[in-house]
């Protein structure tokens, strides 16, 4: 009863907010169908956060899948090494020291990347610039470019997530009996094939499930950007998450913030349905 | 426990000959890849390290190294924090809202998970896989009409009790699906015994399952804890006074003032929380892999 009342409701609240218009100042002023929505559509900063919540997700996807991927096996491998030689309780203390960039609370381990990103006083751009001379002047203004706080945002996504890829892919590894492994290698296929025609298949149900948390983490998730940027420079990197609050609570129009994050949802219904249907046929198994 | 108990049988050592180059060479490139992801993990926080120790001007003087110092490495910035800021009242907030979280959502979690888990009424599974959905929607969809209720319904708008409110929404699928896991596994054979010796079924829990399924409980407090500690969006839009605020939200709010960042209280403030969660994240974190996996391994 208490999801039901906490969720539930709150929820058709945003339905009905998007569908009417509400005003923190002037009250509500009744069922105005779909107008909010086809006003949003006549936004070009709609868009703008529209198309940079899907490349932002997608290419930090990417980005996680490969580091994330490669760290899996690294870490396969090495707890494999370990249980021969140095025990596992420090495979155990390397393992924690990796996952940091997950199990830190973003919101407080941010701050080491807004410095790395210091306009004035960017370590990246005086380790690459002034010592290593890859860069040339003017250096990147990591914040203050359209295209560079792209970049900067996707890493921080990036750095963000690949630990728990990483554990996913893992979990799924380890569920793999060795003697999988050994009949592919006597089969006679390379990494990539046994990858793809042998370890997918197997793992393919966590690697998915997996995924639709994190999509729906990174799609939803207003910390990273609001604090790196805010949205800027001049609302070039907005995402959805963070126009909802800016026209919802900072521009006190409940409505049309309502409409920018529910726009999210016919997409977080798709990862939700994919998610049973995978639920059911495993028990059906 | 997945990611230990998976490696099941021991790779056979190949170290009998003197030297096995190939082993050598395999061990040194594991060691170079490992090298490369935990610089690639650490090196944002190194730099919160570094900062949160050394002198304000040796972060700015660009003849001193980034990563290194000058003047003398001081704690001005620790106590900064705790003699010029709201620093303690933040963390005791923080302390006190995560600390009813836990509660709230073990007093739902425990009966509901072991309700799910061992009554067969028609659709248990169902509704525990609905509870588990709700976890997919996230704060972001829920924020401004959460804001709307906790103002007007409750009228706890700017004090802390309102993120005690709040964060439920989120901890409780999550620690309610861990915990029907958890029951499920213990065996329903050592309940009927209980029954069988003259338990009524309220003692039969008390006084045996509970006892085996401390680790469960353990576990689901640790992420309803961890995850009222990463909420940011719902501290930032419910709480503004600053006696009322939690980390997460003062130290961004209130360590940085207009253009100017305290950027070494800002570290100290931010690693302190941060390092705390981090390894009790760590502690459980195989568990929170299988809340995740569990419907997809077994």
């Amino acid at each position: 009863m208490y999801i039901l009342l906490l969720v539930g409701y709150p929820f058709f609240l945003a339905l009905y907010f998007s569908l009417s218009s509400v005003t923190v100042a002037g009250g509500d002023n009744g069922y105005v169908g779909l107008s909010n929505f086809l006003q949003l559509g006549e936004d070009p900063q709609f868009w703008t956060a529209f198309l940079n919540s899907w490349v932002f997700t997608f290419v930090g996807e990417i980005g996680k899948a490969v580091l994330g991927i490669s760290l899996a096996f690294l870490l396969l491998a090495l707890l494999r090494e370990a249980r021969s030689r140095f025990g596992r309780g420090s495979v155990w203390v390397i393992r924690g020291l990796i996952m940091i960039p997950w199990t830190m609370p973003i919101s407080l381990a941010i701050w080491g990347w807004k410095w790395m990103y210091d306009p004035q006083f960017s370590v990246i751009n005086r380790v690459l610039g002034d010592w290593l001379h890859v860069m040339q002047h003017p250096y990147p203004d990591w914040l203050g470019d359209p295209l560079f706080t792209r970049i900067a945002i996707v890493a921080v996504i990036i750095w963000k997530g690949f630990p728990f890829t990483a554990v996913i892919v893992l979990a799924g590894l380890t569920s793999i009996p060795q003697d999988i492994f050994d009949a592919a290698k006597v089969d006679g296929a390379g990494w990539l094939r046994t990858w793809h025609y042998v370890i997918t298949p197997m793992i393919a149900p966590i690697l998915f499930i997996g995924l639709i948390f994190d999509v729906t983490y990174t799609l939803a998730d207003v910390t990273i950007v609001y604090l790196l940027s805010n949205g800027g420079p001049y609302g070039t990197t907005e995402i959805l998450p963070t126009i909802a609050y800016h026209t919802g609570i900072q521009g006190g129009n409940l409505s049309h913030g309502a409409a920018d994050a529910l726009v999210l949802f016919p997409f977080l219904l798709i990862a939700m349905v994919f998610f049973l249907r995978l639920l059911y046929r495993r028990q059906e198994a | 426990m997945s990611a230990q108990a998976g490696a099941r049988r021991p790779i056979a050592a190949t170290g009998r000959r003197p030297i096995n180059w190939r082993r050598t060479r395999r061990l040194t490139g594991l060691m170079v890849a490992l090298l490369f992801f935990l610089f690639l993990a650490f090196f944002p926080i190194f730099f919160m390290i570094h900062g949160a120790f050394v002198a304000d001007y040796d972060l700015i003087d660009p003849s001193v190294s980034p990563f290194w110092f000058s003047r003398p490495l001081t704690l001005t910035h620790l106590t900064y924090l705790f003699d010029h800021t709201n620093f303690v009242v933040w963390a005791k907030n923080s302390a006190v809202v995560s600390g009813a979280v836990v509660a709230i959502t073990l007093v739902v979690c425990l009966p509901g998970g072991y309700a799910l888990a061992r009554l067969r009424f028609a659709g248990a599974q169902n509704i525990g896989i609905a509870i588990f959905m709700t976890y997919l929607v996230p704060p972001i969809l829920l924020f401004l009409p959460l804001v709307q209720i906790v103002g007007n319904v409750f009228n706890l708008l700017n004090t802390k009790w309102a993120l005690v409110l709040v964060y439920p929404t989120f901890t409780i699928p999550f620690c309610l699906w861990l915990m029907m896991g958890f029951f499920r596994r213990i065996p329903i054979e050592i309940e009927e015994a209980a029954l069988v010796d003259g338990c009524n079924r309220w003692q039969a829990v008390w006084h045996v399952v509970l006892p085996v399924s401390v680790p469960g409980i353990l576990t689901a407090a640790i992420f309803a804890f961890t995850l009222s500690m990463q909420d940011f969006i719902y501290a930032l839009v419910m709480v503004s006074p600053s006696a009322e605020k939690v980390l997460t939200i003062g130290i961004p709010t209130e360590l940085i003032r207009g253009d100017v960042f305290y950027w070494g209280e800002l570290f100290t403030a931010a690693l302190i929380p941060a390092v705390v969660v981090a390894t009790l994240y760590n502690f459980f974190l195989d568990y929170f892999v299988e809340g995740i996996t569990g419907g997809a391994i077994k």
